[in-house]
């Protein structure tokens, strides 16, 4: 469970002639994790692709093409289709195809194209149709310049106090003005600054004769018309793509496959006469592979098991049970653990529900993300990644509805019971009298909390270290020694703690009188008002020198980390009491709005409005932003404090030689 | 309530040692924070990575935290 699957290395000999049946059969089977050959000698060649490839992706890139052309790329045919029927009717589709809808589509492209251009038209000559000039007149001259355009506010009276002798022609508009003007070349850098001022932008007009207006209503006409002829020719695509889109996504995954497949000998090595596959097999199946070449595919090939270097990385293949493998999720977020690194899934699936119990710690809320979960679960069967989101929400929300329950007694943020400083605070109590009482108060044992979460973090961060000692081992002895030191030192500053929180919690009473039974308590001595036990002092040394001996110097620069460390899981009790308060603030101001307002006038709209309002702040703030907050804290606590202690990752993921038929389907 | 002075004095010390070590962490990790959802963006295997980095400046309140806990102690 917390190794990854065991590897072997596994090589599979055959002659030449066996090398497609062979590709057929490990590909059916999906347990060999091939090593790409990469270093050709004289002796060994890369392999050349199956004869089939060529013709199968050059159908595949076809298909391809047709699926951009049709915009069917996100099409799901609803039926699996059979290969045999596939590859019988394969040909005379594609040619069917290739001759509809490549026709079809260029001339599609070809009318939008020309539709784009006559509105480019259409929008350039609008402005300036009622100027009641050709367009051959607005451009063209020797000697004098012309401006065509429009401005945002009106230069004609500064132009024409400037100048005498320009020809001015405007439409003021809405919210700009079409502007013409026409004047001696001398002054037209004069008149651009001006025109510049006013916010001007050049209409580049088409090289076009004849009258504005009668060329906007003829390219008007022949636009409608073209638009016709794009419905027309979008209507004979629809109807393709509804004969053809399930054929051509089937097609396509299968086209896919065989091309795969054929193109496989270009990673494995070849003799003149022989083909070599190198690979790792999970231990547990590789008999399964000679056993099938052998009687299932009937393929004479030579499979042995080679001892492996120490250099060669196996892939990892993480192994854990069913009902733990939906925390995968979390690691495969970052990186996967190399193939001798502790996979720390289990852990995850023990901390995360925890943590997050514990601070949303509530039964009403609870529920409903155990709902969530469960919703997700049923809805997402679809995305294998959404589903074991949804597992991992279904099992926060039961750990914090158990909490919610026994622990802290409280549903939707009331209390089953007022508590005792607070008798008066509403409760569930006036509902009906539940006979579970809480064994710690959210809002007023906020120590206690305290002392439960160092709990928490000194057993998460010493089970870190100690998975940081078995990584480490591999690769140096005084690394794994080194974090023993950290074991050490770490003890030493929960047991600070507990000692200074004396028996002010239960927690560090039980702890006291439990696992630091053997310490004398009144072993201690004051610093600045900070009570410092001697038995903490005498672990936290000999951390240091553990590690002064085994990581150098360097190391004790981070001694204020492993500190900081134990006391980021605080936040388990900052989160919990933090949702609490929100929760309670809530309820102590709508309440009064909700039940005290009913010899007002309008008694019961005040009173809906008061639980709308009641409903939509605990819904948002507290409801998702807690679970929110939650999440994040519960996977960050994991993922910085307890990976850093020992999770390095980088390994290869284990991806066999194999394929997934969703939309096509073979039958023997 | 009626608080002595060095009571009083010693809350309000706890308040800024919690608050402005809130404060300059907040600041580290919203730049911090803008980098890494840039990177998790363009690679989101850098996901874990990112959020590693995105606490560090946490260390500084934590610090804050402690210095405050043992303040109101002392009040």
């Amino acid at each position: 469970m917390l190794k990854p699957e065991e590897m072997t290395r596994a090589v599979v000999v055959g002659s030449i002639g066996n090398l497609d049946a062979t590709i057929e059969c490990l590909y059916e089977l999906g347990i060999l994790h091939l090593i790409d050959f990469t270093k050709p000698d004289e002796e060994f060649r890369l392999g050349q692709p199956l004869p089939k490839a060529s013709g199968d992706s050059q159908k595949l890139l076809k298909l391809r093409s047709m699926m951009r052309a049709l915009g069917i790329e996100e099409h799901r045919p609803k039926d699996r289709l059979e290969v045999s029927a596939i590859n019988k009717k394969l040909e005379q589709a594609l040619v069917t195809l290739d001759l509809n809808t490549t026709k079809k589509t260029e001339d599609k492209q070809k009318i939008q194209a020309l539709i784009r251009e006559k509105e480019t038209e259409i929008r350039a000559l609008e402005p300036f149709r009622i100027f009641g000039l050709v367009v051959e007149d607005f451009d063209g001259y020797d000697n004098i310049s012309s401006f065509v355009g429009i401005c945002r506010r009106d230069p004609s009276d500064q132009l024409t106090a400037k100048f005498t002798n320009i020809e001015l022609f405007k439409d003021v508009r809405k919210s700009d003005i079409a502007i013409a003007v026409f004047a001696k070349n001398d002054s037209k850098s004069e008149i651009f600054r001006i025109l510049s001022e006013h916010d001007f932008q050049e209409v580049k007009l088409p090289k076009l004769t004849g009258d504005p207006g009668t060329i906007i209503s003829t390219n008007r006409a022949q636009v409608d018309k073209l638009q016709a002829n794009l419905k027309r020719i979008e209507a004979d695509i629809a109807k393709i793509r509804k004969q053809f889109a399930d054929f051509i996504i089937s097609s396509e995954e299968h086209l896919s496959i065989e091309v795969m497949k054929a193109e496989t000998p270009l990673k494995i090595a070849t003799t003149e006469n022989t083909f070599i596959f190198d690979g790792w097999v999970p231990k547990s199946r590789f008999r399964e592979i000679q056993q099938a070449l052998d009687s299932r595919c009937g393929v004479l090939v030579f499979v042995e098991a080679i001892s492996s270097e120490k250099e060669d990385e196996p892939p990892t293949k993480l192994k854990n049970s069913k009902i733990v493998r939906p925390f995968e999720l979390f690691i495969s977020m970052g990186s996967t653990p190399k193939y001798e690194e502790i996979d720390p899934t289990l852990m995850l699936f023990i901390t995360f529900p925890l943590f997050f119990g514990f601070m949303i710690g509530d039964l009403g809320f609870g529920m409903g993300l155990f709902l969530i979960g469960l919703v997700i679960r049923l809805k997402m069967k679809g995305s294998p990644d959404l589903n074991r989101l949804g597992t991992i929400v279904l099992a926060g929300g039961l750990l914090a509805s158990i909490f919610g329950l026994f622990v802290f007694a409280e549903a939707f943020g009331i209390p089953f019971h007022p508590p005792e400083p607070t008798s008066d605070e509403a409760s569930w109590e006036s509902v009906a009298n539940i006979p579970i009482h809480p064994m710690i108060e959210k809002m007023h044992d906020v120590n206690e909390l305290l002392a439960l979460s160092m709990l928490a973090g000194w057993v998460h961060l010493t089970v870190g270290l100690a998975f940081g000692f078995f990584n480490a081992r591999h690769h140096s002895l005084k690394h794994a020694i080194g974090k023993m030191g950290w074991v050490l030192m770490l003890f030493g500053l929960f047991e600070e703690t507990m000692v200074i929180a004396g028996d002010a919690t239960m927690t560090s009473q039980f702890i006291n009188s439990t696992v630091f039974y053997v310490f004398p308590t009144d072993f201690s001595l004051g610093l600045a008002g900070i009570e410092l036990s001697i038995p903490a002092l005498v672990f936290i040394v000999a951390g240091v020198v553990t590690l002064l001996v085994t990581e150098g110097a360097f190391a004790l620069t981070e001694i204020t980390g492993i500190f900081t460390n134990l006391i980021s899981y605080a936040r388990l009790a900052a989160i919990a009491v933090g949702k609490g308060g929100m929760a309670l603030a809530f309820n102590t101001m709508l309440f009064p709005m909700i039940f005290n307002a009913w010899d007002s006038p309008g008694a019961i709209a005040i009173s809906i409005l008061g639980a709308v309002l009641l409903a939509v702040a605990q819904l948002f703030f507290v409801f998702f932003l807690g679970a929110l907050s939650a999440g994040i804290q519960a996977i960050r606590l994991n993922y910085v404090e307890f990976f850093l202690k020992f999770f390095e990752g980088g390994g290869t993921e284990f991806s066999p030689l194999s394929y997934e038929r969703k939309y096509s389907v073979t039958t023997k | 309530m009626a608080l002595d002075q060095g009571t009083g004095l010693a809350l309000i010390g706890a308040g800024i040692a919690i608050g402005v070590a809130g404060l300059g962490a907040g600041i580290a990790q919203g730049q911090i924070g803008a980098a890494a959802v840039g990177a998790t963006a363009e690679d989101p295997k850098m996901f874990v990575r990112s959020m590693i980095f995105t606490v560090l400046p946490e260390t500084i309140v934590i610090l804050g935290f402690v210095v405050a806990f043992f303040l109101y102690g002392l009040a």
